[in-house]
């Protein structure tokens, strides 16, 4: 009896190119699953991001868009209103880091939303600009240390973090804004099924969906893979706290 | 067969583009081009079509850049600075090899300026206001006529190269109303079945970017466009000779100006001096090779723009070294008259036959 298989949304012999503990892999792997278990293969487009969400189009075999730098739901609003006056609905999301998605690109992030944009966005928290060496993003924790904040975040020289999903679900558009972490079996089943709903509010046309993903980055946090996760569960959630801030079914 | 109606350039640019099938449209305000994005607004929303007024210009962009990716007709259109907003994008949609036509009704310059007319915007069109090696294709429209002529062209261009096209009009021309018509669309619809994101049905998935982290297939990516680019350089040369053949003088220029320039060479014909206009369509591909050829006749070239002589540089590189190259021109403001354009060029003239 065969009681796992690699989804079919993953292409064929794609090596595994992000740091060893990232969980990026995790969270393409669940969109992949998705991918499959909606039967969206065939009529999505993906819009990838700058950074290292970018190699989203290595590893799913869909097709792809590479946006700018934070401009991947504007991409993905072209696209989609595209297709739309073609005549065709297409199931269209964006892959994202936090600096792509809640700062260089937070008007465009934060516009479709409030224009309802029928879209999905999945945003990566990793607290850092993971590509570039792990310097002070939007979302770094107060008194964390990255390269360029050496002696830890500090409100009166860096200002405050962003809370991506609690702002997003404030704005009138948005169907679903979520929180959710990777770092446990228990919490990876509950991101697949969080995601899974957005990906389904979409399909609904019920307005912008999105989901931001506390993810480790045990390179730049210099940390182990399970100090990261550790990290996560004991530290960041009590930062951004996980759940669903903003459901239309149920407000 | 439509009749002639009195139209303004920026809704004639608006109304070509419907008639040639773009069906997306993302702006934001700026003047003097809005009319474009208020006639669409309507126009898009009636024949439910795509129509964003998006938060900024980048946004406005990279919508198209969006929607080009699916095969669609797309276009944008904004005004000097806040086309200088759009140039990353344009950067990638040229190595993303897609197709977007991007109007720019050129104001004056530097930084905000004004909302004044000018041509200051030659060397960001031509040149390129992004990183990179790239080239956009330049058209330039002279009349309200040629704002529909030249739209449909730009669409084509941009699908048939999938390239971005920009169309370089200017605050004069965007807001004059002349008589026009709005004829059909002359070019053939191109096959895009190839290359279009429009999920992986019955087909391997493709994927479009810019990034390449492989030196070598990054290389050959940027020499296999500049092999596009030299077949746009063969191809699409497009420029109005008018009385060149056997002048004494050339003037060059570009856009509406060039109809003032028109006149003053009328008016050297009826006084015994034989002046001709050279009138680039294409600003880039520049027509260097058919104003070379002027040169082996013509000694006395004159430059006519409403910048600071951004155009000469090509016009330079286009010449033989020993014929004379002169500038007339100011930065922006009402276009020079007939009058000051003869004054300056009586000069010219004048010193340059003192000269031999």
């Amino acid at each position: 009896m065969q009681v796992y298989s690699a989804p079919k949304a993953i292409k064929e012999n794609s090596d595994f190119t992000f740091c060893p503990g990232c969980d990026h892999g995790i969270a393409i792997k669940i969109i992949a699953h998705l991918i499959d278990e909606l039967n969206l293969k065939e009529n999505t487009v993906a819009i990838a991001s700058s950074g290292c969400s970018v190699f989203l189009y290595n590893f799913l075999d869909i097709d792809c868009l590479e946006s700018p730098h934070g401009r991947a739901c504007a991409v993905a609003t072209g696209v989609k209103r595209a297709h739309k006056a073609q005549g065709n609905n297409k199931f269209v999301f964006t892959y994202q880091g936090d600096g792509d998605f809640a700062s260089i690109g937070l008007a465009e992030s934060m516009h479709s939303a409030l224009r309802g944009e029928n879209i999905t966005a999945i945003c990566i928290n990793n607290t850092n600009y993971g590509m570039t060496g792990g310097q002070l993003g939007p979302t770094t924790a107060m008194g964390q240390v990255t390269t360029t904040s050496q002696n830890g975040r500090n409100k009166e020289y860096h200002g405050f973090p962003i809370r991506t999903a609690e702002q997003i679900a404030l704005c009138e558009g948005t169907s679903f804004s979520a929180r959710v972490a990777l770092y446990d079996i228990k919490n990876i089943i509950n991101a697949k099924n969080i995601i899974k709903k957005a990906f389904e509010y979409q399909n609904q046309g019920l307005g912008f969906s999105f989901v931001e993903i506390l993810s480790s980055c045990p390179t730049n946090w210099k940390l182990s893979p399970k100090d990261s996760h550790e990290k996560i569960k004991n530290e960041l959630t009590q930062i951004f706290p996980l759940g669903i801030f903003k459901d239309i079914k149920n407000d | 067969m439509s009749e002639k109606e009195l139209l303004k350039g920026n809704i004639a640019i608006a109304k070509a583009a419907l008639n040639c099938g773009c069906t997306c449209y993302f702006g934001y305000p700026i003047t003097p081009q809005t009319e474009i994005g208020e006639y669409l607004s309507q126009k898009m929303q009636e024949k439910n079509l795509a129509y964003v007024c998006a938060e900024s210009e980048i946004a406005a962009i990279n919508m198209a850049l969006g929607a080009a990716s699916t095969g669609a007709k797309v276009m944008t259109s904004s005004s000097s600075c806040a086309v200088s907003l759009m140039q990353e994008a344009i950067s990638y949609a040229c190595s993303d090899e897609l197709p977007i036509v991007v109007v720019n009704v050129m104001r004056a310059g530097p930084g905000q300026g004004y909302i004044f007319p000018s041509q200051g915007d030659y060397n960001q069109a031509t040149i390129g206001g992004g990183n990179g090696d790239y080239h956009t294709i330049v058209l330039s429209p002279s009349n309200v006529q040629e704002c529909i002529d030249l739209t449909y062209k730009a669409f084509h261009l941009a699908q048939k190269y999938r390239n971005p096209v920009i169309l370089l009009a200017d605050g004069l021309l965007g807001q004059m109303a002349e008589p026009a018509e709005l004829t059909e669309n002359p070019y053939p619809q191109i096959d895009n079945s190839s290359w279009r994101l429009d999920g992986a049905n019955s087909r391997p998935s493709r994927n479009i970017h810019s990034l390449e982290p492989n030196q070598t297939k990054l290389n050959q990516h940027i020499i296999n466009l500049y092999k596009k680019y030299e077949l746009i350089e063969q191809n699409e040369c497009d420029y109005e000779e008018y009385l060149c053949q056997d002048a004494q003088v050339i003037f060059v220029a570009f856009g509406s100006l060039s109809r003032h320039v028109k006149s003053v060479c009328n008016h050297y014909r009826k006084n015994g001096i034989k002046a001709g206009l050279f009138r680039p369509k294409s600003l880039y591909p520049f027509p260097y090779k058919k104003l070379n050829e002027l040169s082996r006749k013509t000694p006395i070239f004159i430059d006519v723009e409403m910048n600071m002589g951004q155009m000469l540089k090509d016009i330079r590189l286009a010449i033989l070294s020993n014929a004379k190259i002169s500038f007339i021109g100011k930065p922006t403001g009402n276009w020079l008259r007939e009058e000051e354009i003869i004054n300056a060029a009586d000069n010219i003239i004048k010193e340059y036959y003192a000269s031999i």
